[in-house]
């Protein structure tokens, strides 16, 4: 793969690349000396999380960085012209026309109020002058290359009346029209579905392929450039820390961070699951859930949708049970009706604890911003018992140690707080209420990397400690893998597979499943 | 769909304009004070009393009334005067085209200062005559209309002499002296409106700019100009829509007062003159006209709505 | 942080002026230069001078006296009406917008219809139908006021109802008594105060177009808005009449709009 380069012309050069922001009175580095080659018709791939300056480099290649508060030096190189020193006309000759850029929200990087061809066609109404049939006919074919189903009915639509999908397709499309020779993908699959990130990353490699266009695929996640790049540049604090051939940096990371990098990509060992217990804590049989929609017509009747479809399980006493899929698919809907908020459900379900608590997604929007944490930690009590003050005082001051808080935080507002204090918070409160049953419903996905891991530690250990039976709603299985004893996988309002949690993630029997562990990076060696 | 959509908000807009006539009926109904005893004053005899409630047809059960008063607003004639015994309609002829003309001057006007000045000021946020515009704009809006009416008489009218106070000419004389003498009565409501609709469209752009798709846009090779009136005024403007709509139907409540200072003839010194001399049916009338006016501009800034925002538009039909 | 500074700015430079305003209207009621009725045939339409810092009315009497007092009866109006309109505004809000359903329905389809009448007008036939006086002003654009408030707490609490934190104080066995007015409540505060500001400027607006009117406040109260309009005939002789009047409840406006400029 190497020699093959060799042979490819160079085409973009990024060179000493600096780039600092200036809108306080110190600079802030965000990208530090950074080197990038871009060959013809490359795969190049660059990772890093976030912060790391992987975006604001790919934004600088674009010329999107050119406001007075961003400092920049060196060089990028695209035939002869540095990018960043260009005059701003030539720069605008390039943009959208040699080097082009696709970002990671499909939803919000589309004119809402306009429509879908008058976009598409954008780039080519800017860069050639052609008549008006010619625009639209460019505009169908870009729309083809994308593989979006009848591109006519597409071209007179507005973004809202697509799916995330069918809007990258669409931002690709334009990316596209003018046969670029570059073109940077910032994330373009992490806003999506499992199912469509593999489409659109089968798409880019078949543009590569096809269209012999350059492309430079920004992502966090490493086992996805794995996937797609041959050449891969590592990011970390503003540095390129490692760069070349892909398979060998896997096979020989020599900087510390990638080899943490690797690491962390999930591998299944094993796990033992024994049963904690016979009784059952909530039970749920053929459970049908149903959501009003409007109907356009003036008397027609009032039409529903189904949210759950036939759902039946056991939670057992003391286990944690992992329940899995998109957004979309019903999870939030079942814990709604698990606690009694949905009206409109069928079936039965039977739940053994009086005070079933929930531990929500994000823990800003969790916590009333007009109390202090001791307030909010004393009122299951205040509403359940007749402690008096001072005991119900007391045992907040507890708990705020139990999830590791200082007692200085009794008279703190939430907003005072990290989201991993809050999201600690959240728990104290939940249990305080000493319940037999909680919802933890995606209760790490807010948070940065390396706090997810201590709250989830945190959860564990309580758990461990008191008992308590876990329903743990995620999207992400390397979490569900840590904590869950068994796990059920939804689709659609179904749950279409469950078992104990070894079992799934090493067995799936759906091609779903195997769908979903594939894009978080379990079972690679299919891929390959 | 869209037949469908537009038949279920006319329905509910006449649903709105009957209740409408209803609660401002209920209110006349039942205020103290019976409009024949100030008719009569308190020495008639019952005798009297009684055959003028006939005549007026006061006797009636409430919803009969009710009924027949809807009905005199569908043949046009919006029912009696107490105080003159002509039709309410003939008291109005003439008087509404006024009104509207002031206030539909004044809307132009707001448009004409506050679209380009909004826009040049988003342009050049930050700058020095942003700065200072922010600060004129701040005072503007502190102006109630019938103090700047009264010191734009001063100033045009006393000091340059270019304005003659109370000079109206009628449009059947003149159409455009009697435009001519409209300027100012127009530019008094408008200027704190269009202060507000300033602000309003500058700090729309700039929230507009800092949006992802501006960003997909320069990185199409869009200049500065492309971006802002290529796409980022259409998205802007559709929040100050809601604002014009509530300006223009608070204008129409202004002309009340401003009628009063400039001695316009229009129908708000009707109002104000029938108040005053308790003809109910007159002020009925008017009230009722005034608020049908304010829900049809509300069902306007709805059709436009769907017209600019094709999101609301399939929110609606779906 | 600059942003910061500079909207503090702005509030402080409000509360200046406002805090100035309410201090003379305050005054009034201790103490003027001069008895705000008494008239003095010598000094009809008197200029500016010392003795009168505003100058005199077409019946000699004072104006910065008069201005004092009148300032105080629109103060207490627009006091009076905010309070109003934002109690029962806050309640029928609050209601409608946590329980929804068809109560909301009903009281929101009728609250749509009154907010058709521009508050002026409403109150401007309210004040026809109960008669003048300060106290009937402040009824009816109190009534008035009532649907605008009612909207604005009813979008807030649609909005916070859905929010984890109050999905959570239910789960916490909290009613939704407590719910609404121990959990939510507080933190529309923010919002109902703003729009407390905001109201107040357009009940001075409203009280001052109606007394200017004739219909609002009757003598002997005293009142910018008929100031205004009596000074209107003496523009030309005596434009100072109507210059503080006006003045005044600018600098009013102005300086409640900049404290509430968030």
């Amino acid at each position: 793969m190497m020699q093959e380069n060799r042979s490819k012309e160079m085409i973009l050069e990024v060179k000493d690349l600096n780039i600092a922001f200036h809108d306080h009175t110190l600079p802030e580095t965000v990208v530090v000396d950074v080197d990038l080659q871009v060959y013809e018709g490359d795969m190049l791939g660059i990772v890093g999380e976030s912060g790391s300056g992987k975006t604001m480099t790919a934004l600088a290649i674009n010329g999107l960085l050119n406001r007075h508060d961003i400092q920049k030096k060196g060089e990028i190189t695209y035939k002869g012209v540095d990018l960043l020193t260009c005059a701003r006309n030539e720069l605008r000759q390039i943009q959208g026309n040699d080097i082009s850029i696709i970002f990671q929200e499909p939803m919000t990087s589309l004119d809402p109020v306009q429509k879908i061809g008058r976009q598409v066609e954008e780039p080519l109404r800017l860069h050639e002058k052609l008549s008006e049939e010619t625009y639209k006919e460019r505009a169908l074919e870009a729309l083809r290359l994308v593989e979006l189903p009848s591109p006519e009915e597409i071209y007179e639509r507005y973004p809202h009346e697509l799916s995330g999908g069918q809007r990258q397709r669409v931002m690709i499309a334009a990316a596209m029209i003018c046969k670029p020779r570059i073109l940077i993908a910032d994330e373009p699959t992490t806003a999506l579905d499992v199912t469509i990130q593999e489409q659109i990353v089968e798409l880019l490699k078949k543009l590569n392929q096809n269209e012999k266009t350059a492309i430079l695929f920004i992502s966090h996640d490493l086992s996805l450039v794995r996937k797609l790049c041959s050449k891969v540049a590592v990011m970390k604090d503003g540095y390129v820390v490692e760069a070349g051939d892909t398979e060998e940096i896997f096979r020989n990371p020599r900087h510390a961070y990638t080899k943490e990098l690797i690491a962390a990509i999930p591998a299944i060992g094993v796990k033992e699951y024994e049963k904690k217990s016979d009784e059952i804590i909530v039970s749920a049989r053929n459970l049908n859930s149903y959501y009003p929609a409007r109907t356009g017509k003036l008397f027609g009747k009032r039409k529903k949708v189904q949210i759950l479809k036939d759902v039946s399980f056991d939670l057992y006493k003391g286990e944690i049970l992992g329940l899995v899929g998109e957004s979309g698919c019903g999870k939030s809907t079942l814990s709604k009706v698990l606690l009694g908020m949905v009206k409109d459900t069928e079936g039965s379900f039977v739940n053994k604890d009086a005070h079933p608590q929930m531990v929500f997604q994000d823990p800003y929007g969790s916590l009333n911003p007009g109390k202090t944490i001791g307030w909010i930690l004393q009122e299951p009590l205040r509403n359940f018992t007749d402690l008096s003050d001072t005991i119900c005082e007391e045992k907040a001051r507890n708990m705020l140690k139990r999830v590791g808080l200082s007692e200085e935080l009794m008279d703190r507002y939430p907003n005072q707080l990290s989201g991993g204090q809050r999201q600690r918070v959240c728990i104290g409160a939940a249990l305080m209420a000493e319940p037999g049953f909680l919802i933890a419903d995606e209760p790490v996905s807010a948070l940065d990397v390396h706090i997810q891991e201590q709250v989830l530690s945190l959860l564990k250990e309580l758990h461990d400690q008191i008992g308590v039976s876990i329903l743990f709603i995620s999207h992400d299985l390397r979490v569900v893998y840590r904590v869950c004893d068994r796990v059920m996988i939804m689709k659609e309002g179904r749950i279409i597979e469950s078992g104990v949690t070894d079992e799934v993630f090493l067995h799936p029997k759906e091609e779903y499943t195997r769908q979903l562990l594939r894009t978080s990076g379990f079972l690679d060696e299919n891929v390959v | 769909m869209n037949l469908t959509y537009v038949l279920k908000k006319v329905i509910s807009l006449m649903f709105t304009l009957l209740l409408t006539a209803f609660l401002v009926f209920l209110a006349f109904s039942v205020i103290p004070g019976d409009p024949v005893t100030t008719m009569l004053g308190t020495q008639a005899t019952p005798e009297k009393v009684a055959a003028l409630r006939e005549e007026l047809g006061l006797d009636r059960p409430f919803l009969i009334r009710f009924v027949s008063w809807m009905g005199s607003f569908l043949d046009g004639t919006f029912g009696n005067s107490y105080s003159y015994h002509v039709t309410v309609r003939s008291m109005l002829a003439g008087k509404l085209p006024i009104t509207l003309t002031m206030t539909c001057m004044a809307f132009v006007l707001i448009l004409l200062i506050a679209i380009p000045l909004g826009i040049f000021l988003a342009r050049n946020s930050g700058s020095i005559p942003d700065r200072i515009m922010t600060v004129v704009n701040q005072t503007i809006m502190a102006f109630p209309p019938f103090f700047s009416g009264i010191l734009l008489t001063l100033f045009f009218g006393l000091i340059l002499h270019l304005f003659k106070p109370g000079g109206y000419v009628s449009y059947t004389t003149s159409v455009p002296r009697f435009l001519g003498y409209l300027i100012l009565p127009a530019v008094a409501i408008a200027l704190p409106k269009a202060a507000m609709a300033t602000n309003y469209l500058k700090a729309s752009v700039l929230k507009e700019m800092k949006k992802d798709y501006v960003r997909t846009a320069y990185s199409r090779g869009n200049t500065t100009k492309g971006v802002l009136y290529g796409h980022v005024l259409k998205n802007a403007i559709i929040p100050v829509i809601t604002f014009l709509g509530m300006a223009f139907t608070d204008m129409i409540a202004g002309s009340i007062i401003i009628e009063q200072v400039f001695s316009i003839p229009g129908i708000g010194r009707l109002l104000i003159s029938s108040i005053a001399n308790r003809d109910y049916p007159v002020v009925e009338a008017i009230v009722v006209l005034l608020a049908f006016l304010v829900i049809l501009t509300n069902f306007g800034v709805d059709l436009i709505y769907r017209l600019v925002d094709p999101r609301i538009r399939s929110a609606m039909e779906e | 942080m600059i942003q910061f500074l500079k909207l503090r700015k702005n509030f402080k430079a409000g509360a200046v002026i406002a805090g100035i305003l309410l201090f003379m209207a305050l005054l009034s009621l201790f103490w003027t230069p001069y008895d705000p009725e008494k008239m003095d045939a010598a000094h009809k339409l008197a200029g500016l001078s010392l003795a009168h810092p505003m100058g005199c009315d077409n019946f000699g009497r004072d104006i910065l006296s008069r201005v004092m007092t009148g300032l105080r009866t629109t103060v207490v109006i627009a006091v009076g009406t905010v309070l109003i309109g934002a109690f029962f505004g806050s309640i029928v809000g609050s209601l409608t917008g946590y329980f929804g359903g068809s109560f909301d329905e009903i009281v929101m389809r009728i609250n749509d219809v009154l907010l058709a009448f521009p508050a002026v007008l409403l109150a401007l036939v309210m004040v026809s139908l109960l008669g003048g006086g300060k106290y009937n002003v402040i009824l009816a654009l109190g009534i008035a006021f009532v649907p605008s408030f009612a909207r604005m707490v009813r979008g807030e609490f649609l909005r916070c109802k859905d929010l984890d934190y109050v999905k959570n104080a239910r789960l916490q066995g909290a009613g939704h008594m407590r719910v609404i007015f121990v959990h939510i409540l507080p933190n529309v505060m923010p919002v109902i105060l703003s729009s407390v500001l905001i109201g107040f400027n357009n009940a001075v607006l409203a009280e001052a177009g109606m007394s200017y009117l004739g219909i609002g406040v009757q003598p002997p109260d005293a009142s910018l808005g008929r100031m205004l309009s009596e000074a209107q005939g003496y523009l030309y002789g005596a434009p100072w009449y109507a210059l503080f009047p006006g003045l005044i409840l600018v600098l009013l406006i102005l300086g409640v709009s900049l404290m509430g400029n968030e």
